[in-house]
């Protein structure tokens, strides 16, 4: 039987030990847990809800589970402090090695930068953008704080196994990202839940081309689209990236030729225009031409789906010799302190300062009401992974999604433009 | 707490669109806690609702409800909604609700057969949802066997203690 990398991966991992097709609920064997800042509801407080008068009896496996306090660091209240305390004491008593609250960054990436997923393995978070981990060929999926609870008891949930759709990207990989504007792209053409409760599989002449950094945004968007998995295959840039990461076995996995797909849809990247998600939904996407002279008063980049080199990088190209407009505010948030060391060390962050970006602490404030609040009828442009109403304070202000050079195109510029007409390096 | 699936409920009807994002549902970045979560959910969309919401009131919605972040909606049954009925669900906020218990259906077409509101009534254990006035119904998913069982022990992780206990007690 043929089996896509979705039922590749839940046969793999299925607790009955038969092979699985679309549409079967399954229990499967997870390999690897992520709990993020939410980490006291799973280990403590749905402990107690249950019964657990002592907290949670016990962890399944103290070595695969990983704890990144990411939204929380620095901390900005009390509160924050209190729960990372309580984080802190739980993580201890139940052995859990994996910590990280002393370094900012976004979960998604660390566990990337140090290596603590890898291909083929099913790996569960309790954020949604855990799916991002498809990039290096790993299940990567977003679950619940309740499910997380029975993961790290017992090390198995249950899962449907999701139907997939082949997305085939074809064309050549320009001198800046562009991973960005095709799922922003695809959302406008195909609906914001054109993948809902899929595995998105990619293929096509691009994804060889495609950096490590452009896959992540593509698959952490993944569930903007509504997917379960976004999957890449294992390649060389895959393998390059690992090396060093992880001195761990790993057996990618890879569809059969004659798999079967629910769907499959093809873009030629040639075809596509920079375009820009509108206020409040992410598939409400025009060409960037139709939306030319709307003014900002802030942009960012950043968040698990643009606080990537590459993104930073771009920015930088845009900004060098150049100004921020007057009157906006441009917040770059490396997504990791690893990320952020490399672009020190490529001199990107003295290019971004003498351009008047304000380059903040790594982290997912930046796609939160955390850190850039937006105030009434304010309008800003960012490159990070959600336009819904009040997602940057005020339910008042607009906010559109664009890729990192169209965001710093604008940013420049003061209002939305054709990145072109700002920069003419591509 | 236990979610009784076999129970049919009847309640007037709140209506939504497309997509409506947890954002909306539980904005808790801005307000952390249940309290205020209660004075502000679903403004983003019905300034009104925390106010004329009451215990009983159904939530119907579109497709997609509750995608975005991973997070439950409990403040929706704490602000006394008995049902959400939608055309599709988001598979997180899906797994959420499974996973506490909160009553919630997929009848596609749903949107096409009860106005804002209206009084609907859920069936689960005929399988349809019905508008008692007009007449019409539509039919709802069931879920399998596992699920049912985890609504039945009040959610995942009463589920889990269950296993929990049942496994040491084989144990010892």
């Amino acid at each position: 039987m043929a089996q896509t990398m979705a039922e590749k991966l839940f046969s793999g991992h299925n607790l009955a030990g038969k092979p699985v097709r679309a549409g079967d609920i399954i229990e499967a064997q997870i390999d690897g847990a992520m709990v993020h800042y939410h980490a006291s509801e799973p280990m403590h407080d749905l402990a107690l809800q249950a019964g657990f008068n002592e907290g949670l009896p016990r962890v399944w496996d103290p070595e695969r589970i990983f704890v990144l306090v990411d939204h929380h660091q620095p901390t900005l209240s009390q509160k924050q402090a209190d729960d990372n305390a309580l984080i802190r004491r739980e993580v201890e008593r139940l052995g859990i090695r994996s910590f990280h609250d002393s370094e900012p960054g976004i979960s998604h990436q660390m566990m990337a930068d140090y290596g603590l997923m890898r291909p083929g393995e099913l790996v569960v978070g309790n954020d949604s953008h855990t799916i991002s981990y498809g990039a290096l060929n790993a299940g990567g999926t977003g679950i619940t704080r309740a499910d997380m609870f029975y993961v790290l008891l017992f090390g198995e949930l249950w899962f449907q196994v999701p139907q997939s759709i082949k997305v085939v990207l074809n064309g050549h990989q320009p001198n800046y990202p562009i991973a960005k504007d095709i799922v922003l792209y695809l959302a406008g053409r195909y609906g914001d839940d054109f993948a809902g409760n899929m595995s998105m599989e990619y293929d096509g002449s691009l994804v060889p081309q495609l950096s490590i950094d452009s896959r992540m945004c593509l698959a952490a968007h993944g569930v903007e689209v509504g997917a379960k998995l976004a999957m890449f295959v294992f390649d060389e840039t895959t393998r390059e990236f690992l090396r060093g990461r992880t001195d761990k076995r790993y057996e990618p996995i890879a569809a059969d030729p004659d798999a079967e797909y629910e769907k499959e849809i093809v873009l030629d990247i040639e075809d596509m225009p920079f375009v820009v998600a509108r206020p409040h939904q992410f598939g409400n996407v025009a060409p960037v031409d139709e939306l030319a002279g709307q003014r900002i008063q802030q942009a960012i980049i950043g968040s698990c789906a643009n606080g990537r080199f590459e993104d930073i990088e771009i920015a930088a190209r845009v900004l060098k010799g150049r100004k921020v407009a007057k009157g906006v505010r441009f917040l770059i948030s490396p997504a990791s302190q690893q990320v952020y060391l490399q672009c020190v060390k490529a001199g990107l962050v003295e290019t971004l300062l003498e351009a008047g970006a304000q380059v903040v602490t790594p982290g997912c404030g930046v796609c939160q009401p955390k850190v850039g609040f937006l105030s009434d009828g304010e309008v800003c442009i960012t490159a990070t992974t959600r336009n819904f109403k009040g997602r940057k304070g005020s339910l008042k202000a607009d906010i559109y999604l664009a890729g990192p050079l169209t965001v710093a195109a604008a940013a420049v510029a003061g209002e939305i433009v054709n990145p072109k007409e700002v920069f003419d390096g591509i | 707490m236990a979610f009784d699936l076999n129970r049919r409920i009847r309640g007037r009807v709140w209506k939504f669109g497309d997509s409506i994002e947890t954002d909306a549902i539980n904005p808790y970045y801005r307000y952390p806690t249940m309290d205020e979560l209660k004075q502000h959910t679903m403004e983003a969309y019905r300034p009104e609702f925390p106010k004329e919401v009451r215990p009983g009131d159904i939530l119907v919605a579109g497709r997609n409800f509750g995608c975005g972040s991973s997070r439950p909606g409990l403040v929706l049954r704490e602000v006394g909604v008995a049902a959400i009925v939608a055309e599709s669900v988001a598979r997180l906020f899906l797994r959420n609700s499974i996973a506490r218990a909160i009553p919630i259906f997929m009848a596609p077409g749903i949107t096409g057969v009860v106005h804002d509101g209206e009084t609907l009534e859920v069936d689960y254990p005929a399988g349809v949802v019905r508008n008692p006035v007009s007449g019409a119904s539509i039919e709802l998913r069931r879920f399998p066997p596992l699920i049912e069982r985890i609504f039945a022990a009040g959610g995942l992780p009463e589920f889990a203690r269950e296993r929990y206990l049942r496994e040491q007690a084989l144990a010892s």
